[in-house]
């Protein structure tokens, strides 16, 4: 709900603005560009026509005058020749009294005043021409006046005129001519004046005009770049506007969908409050508290955690968790913050009814009146009380990784000093080794830093070995093993090698660190130790072969003894016994004696070899291990023996004795041989007192045989246990010295200890213990028993 | 002689049979007795081959004495092939022998060996045994002769 209403937020912002109507400077003064453009195209368009209307109408003006000039001049012209035609009519007439001649003189003389008439009309604005012309005026009447007095002669007196009147009226002709031309003149300077005039007229126009075009066409190819560059901006504007449209559109879908799902999700959210709130009261602790901070409500999971039941609660002030650990500001501070209607979340350290401490995390979220004023508050706790228990672990584990860090900093320098450091990149590039690690392997860093380790292989190894390291330390573990290598001289070298990988924060190694030692000496020495060991091993092998021969041949020997020794044994008691039956009569009492001792030395050394043979079979023997209770062989034996008690005082004190692991047989025979011992040494005794009992000696169960007979001297114990071994004489004692022989190896079998305690004539106690016996390797011990026979 | 045997007993030792005879006689137990001195020969005589090939399977002796340690074939052997064959594993085999080893008695009674003893060093000893033994087997025990002739000639 929040990310769409966010989302549409976030849309208006960011909508832009139209260009505003105002322009910016950049376009006002373009515009003020165009504007002063216009206006000087217009000036100089104004100008140009105005120059070139000037100039038309001086032009005209101009020409006006010149055709006005041509006009005086033909009229002056024709006033030349109309007195030319008058002086000729006349002096024709004069001369010839022709009357086409008078006619023609009186056009003439017409045709020159209207000639004149005319010129001074044309010349009125000519004050010098005036002048000339009114001398022209007196000179023609006086050439018309001596004209017409000729003609008038001619008439009047039909002579003709001399050529002295000719003369005269050609003279008085000629002044009129050369008034004309003067005047003819005059208006030529005039023409050529004005025709320059006119001319310089027409250039000035001409570059009035040129210029005027060519600023105009100036000033419109500015004006036209201008203009097609303002058409371009509003292109591309128009073509901004309309992105921009596209894009309000499509923000506006966005934000009507981003309302919809919006509306949805909040109509989801509303089921799911609900549910939340469930879910809220199994997961976290929760309880509302009223302004005053008296507990209004809490959930299970209160309870549990501050080991108060609910009635014990509510109607509480939270006080009652107060562990003492926060300072009083904390609390107000708190008070203040959800006061003003604001959340509030710190790590609370509380105390629990029984005492124990816990944290919680805490959010305290205050409800806000209809009036702004909060009504309750929420608080919602998560137990973190591990947490805060590993934190202290790792704030005391920090403040000795400070101490540790300068250590490790020597360590650093101590292991570089001591040890063949190198480390490598994930796939085995060496990037940095120190200079012990160049020392052994010949290599300088250089050729060293950037090379595979496999540059150091000496293809000693299998390819499993280096696999299996690759494997170990890519997975994270230390690997440690010896390596052989080939340094750069070719010379092997053995390196113990620990390598450690260095993992980055998600656990994958990013590099490894292998730490060497070197071990060629030792390496070398083992392997001198090995051949010594395989050479050893050879000859304890042959050894055992020898032994286990010697052992088949002691079998055999140990057979042979048991079978031929016995024979002829019982063929001389035999023998000698027939032959003091069957002819005893017949023989000396003496002899008879000396057979009898035959026969006692037979018997004697039967019962030698027998118990000779008891002996040896206790070492072929294995063990027959069960629990077996001691007081029942103890019983058996000494009824056993109970014939040689006949006529003899005896006090048995037999105290109840353990249940042990032991070959029941053999333990049979140590009891037969101790308290048989026991009766036979007790013998001289007149009240025979044998104990047999238990007794604990450094935690150890220890049976013991005890008598009151005539004891040894302890000086001879040593000697007590050894085959045919004898500290009394047969005269005294019977025996055959094998007896506590046999005694001492079946102990010695079954991994226990035997010793005696005595004192001459004043009897003797047999101590021994059974240990614990490996079950699984009687064999073994009964070969090397069989070996020591 | 050989028919009609009581006692054969295998004994490789002169004396030990002189001796072993001489207390069988104080009983009148040794009137058809066999001495046998060697495995080989006992064997023989039991399969009634060889020297012995007169002999016949329906006469058995009613009692072996057999010496473990014997010349060519040792006693274990012919103990092991008279109680292996149905013609002679009847015949009360006794072994009377210098040795009391555990692998001997452990084989012998493991093959059906009808009694083991071992011969006392001491004569007096010995000869009781002999007595007890020879008296036992030929006078207290019942013989299975009758039977087994029954049963030879149904099976033939």
């Amino acid at each position: 709900m929040n990310r769409a209403r966010s989302r549409a937020s976030e849309g208006d912002d960011a909508i832009p603005l139209a260009p505003s109507p105002t322009g910016s400077p950049i376009d006002t003064l373009l515009e003020r560009r165009v504007s002063w453009g216009f206006i000087v195209a217009l000036l100089l368009t104004i100008f140009m026509g105005y120059s070139s209307w000037r100039s038309a109408r001086l032009s005209a003006n101009d020409s006006d005058w010149v055709v006005h000039t041509y006009a005086v001049m033909a009229r002056l012209e024709s006033a030349h020749q109309h007195t030319n035609e008058v002086e000729t009519s006349a002096r024709a007439f004069a001369l010839l009294g022709e009357k086409s001649f008078l006619a023609h003189y009186v056009d003439a003389r017409e045709t020159l005043a209207k000639d004149k008439s005319e010129i001074r009309r044309l010349t009125s604005d000519n004050r010098i021409q005036q002048r000339r012309l009114d001398t022209l005026d007196v000179q023609v009447r006086a050439a018309i006046e001596y004209a017409s007095e000729m003609v008038g002669q001619r008439q009047d007196m039909g002579a003709a005129t001399g050529t002295r009147e000719a003369l005269k009226l050609e003279h008085l002709t000629d002044e009129v001519r050369a008034t004309t031309q003067e005047m003819l003149d005059e208006e030529t300077r005039l023409l050529n004046e004005r025709s320059q005039k006119t001319e310089a007229q027409r250039r000035s126009t001409g570059f009035i005009v040129t210029t005027g075009v060519f600023l105009g066409a100036v000033l419109l190819t500015v004006a036209w770049f201008a203009v097609r560059r303002e058409i371009g901006v509003s292109a591309r504007g128009r073509v901004e506007l309309s992105t921009l449209n596209a894009e309000l559109e499509e923000r506006v879908q966005q934000r009507t969908a981003a309302l919809q799902s919006e509306i949805i999700e909040r109509t989801q959210a509303l089921q799911e409050v609900a549910d939340q709130k469930f879910a809220l009261d199994q997961h976290a602790i929760v309880a509302t508290t009223d302004v005053q901070g008296t507990i209004t409500y809490v959930n299970d999971k209160f309870c549990d955690i501050s080991k108060y039941s609910r009635q014990e609660l509510v109607g509480q002030n939270h006080r009652i968790l107060n562990s003492s650990h926060h300072p009083k500001e904390f609390f107000q501070q708190m008070y203040h913050t959800i006061a003003n209607g604001q959340v509030w979340r710190a790590e609370i350290c509380n105390r629990a009814k029984d005492g124990s401490i816990y944290w919680v995390d805490t959010t305290i979220v205050p409800f806000v009146g209809p009036e702004g004023k909060p009504r309750q508050y929420v608080a919602i706790r998560a137990d973190i009380t591990e947490r805060k228990r590993s934190e202290e672990a790792l704030r005391e584990s920090l403040a000795t990784s400070k101490v540790a860090l300068k250590e490790l900093a020597d360590q650093k320098f101590a292991l570089d000093q001591h040890a063949i450091v190198a480390t490598t990149d994930v796939q085995g590039t060496i990037t940095y080794v120190n200079d012990k690690f160049c020392d052994i392997s010949k290599y300088s860093r250089q050729e060293l830093v950037g090379q595979n380790h496999r540059i150091l292989n000496s293809s000693h190894h299998p390819k499993e070995f280096f696999q299996q390291m690759y494997h170990t330390i890519a997975n994270g573990q230390v690997w440690r093993d010896e390596i052989r290598n080939r340094a750069k001289d070719g010379s092997i070298y053995w390196v113990d090698t620990t390598v450690v990988p260095f993992l980055d924060a998600y656990g994958k190694p990013r590099q490894y660190m292998a730490i060497r030692a070197d071990i060629t000496e030792r390496k070398l020495a083992e392997h001198e130790i090995l051949k010594l060991t395989e050479e050893l091993e050879q000859r304890v092998r042959e050894r055992t072969i020898q032994l286990e021969e010697i052992n088949k041949e002691l079998e055999a020997f140990t057979y042979s003894v048991a079978h031929d020794l016995r024979a002829p044994l019982r063929h001389i008691g035999g023998f000698s016994k027939l032959l003091v039956e069957d002819f005893g009569a017949t023989l000396d009492p003496e002899a008879r004696k000396y057979l009898e001792r035959v026969q006692e030395g037979t018997v004697k050394m039967g019962r030698l070899v027998d118990e000779l043979l008891g002996l040896a079979r206790v070492g072929r023997q294995s063990l027959n291990l069960q629990a077996t209770g001691l007081s029942s062989i103890v019983a058996e034996v000494v009824s056993l023996l109970d014939p040689e008690t006949k006529g003899r005082q005896i006090e048995w004190k037999i105290a109840k004795l353990p249940f042990v692991d032991c070959d029941p047989t053999l333990m049979k025979q140590v009891f037969q041989n101790l308290i048989s011992n026991a009766l036979k040494y007790s013998r001289p005794r007149p009240q025979t007192v044998i104990e047999i009992g238990e007794i604990h000696k450094d935690g150890e169960a220890v049976i013991f045989v005890r008598d009151n007979g005539v004891g040894f001297n302890m000086k001879y114990s040593d000697k007590l246990f050894g085959v045919f071994q004898r500290l009394h004489r047969v005269e005294d004692f019977e025996g055959t010295g094998v007896g506590l022989a046999t005694v001492h190896r079946i102990i010695q079998k079954h991994q226990g200890r035997v010793w005696a305690e005595a004192e001459l004539d004043r009897g003797a106690t047999f101590y021994f213990t059974i240990g614990s016996v490996d079950r699984a390797a009687p064999n073994a011990q009964a070969a090397i028993a069989g070996a020591q026979l | 002689m050989t028919n009609g045997t009581d006692i054969l007993l295998v004994e490789d030792s002169q004396e030990d049979a002189d001796l072993a005879i001489h207390a069988l006689q104080r009983e009148r137990l040794a009137n058809n007795i066999f001495i046998a001195r060697d495995g080989e020969e006992a064997l023989d005589f039991l399969f009634c081959r060889g020297a012995f090939s007169e002999r016949s399977f329906d006469a058995p002796p009613k009692l072996v004495l057999l010496d473990l340690k014997l010349p060519k074939v040792n006693g274990i052997e012919v103990l092991k092939q008279v109680k292996g064959d149905p013609r002679t594993s009847t015949i009360p085999v006794v072994i009377l022998t210098s040795s009391k080893e555990d692998k001997d008695l452990l084989v012998s009674y493991g093959l059906g060996v009808n009694s083991y003893i071992q011969k006392p060093v001491d004569f007096d000893q010995f000869r009781e045994t002999v007595k007890t033994v020879g008296l036992y087997w030929l006078v207290v025990n019942q013989q299975l002769n009758g039977v087994k002739k029954a049963a030879g000639q149904a099976s033939s």
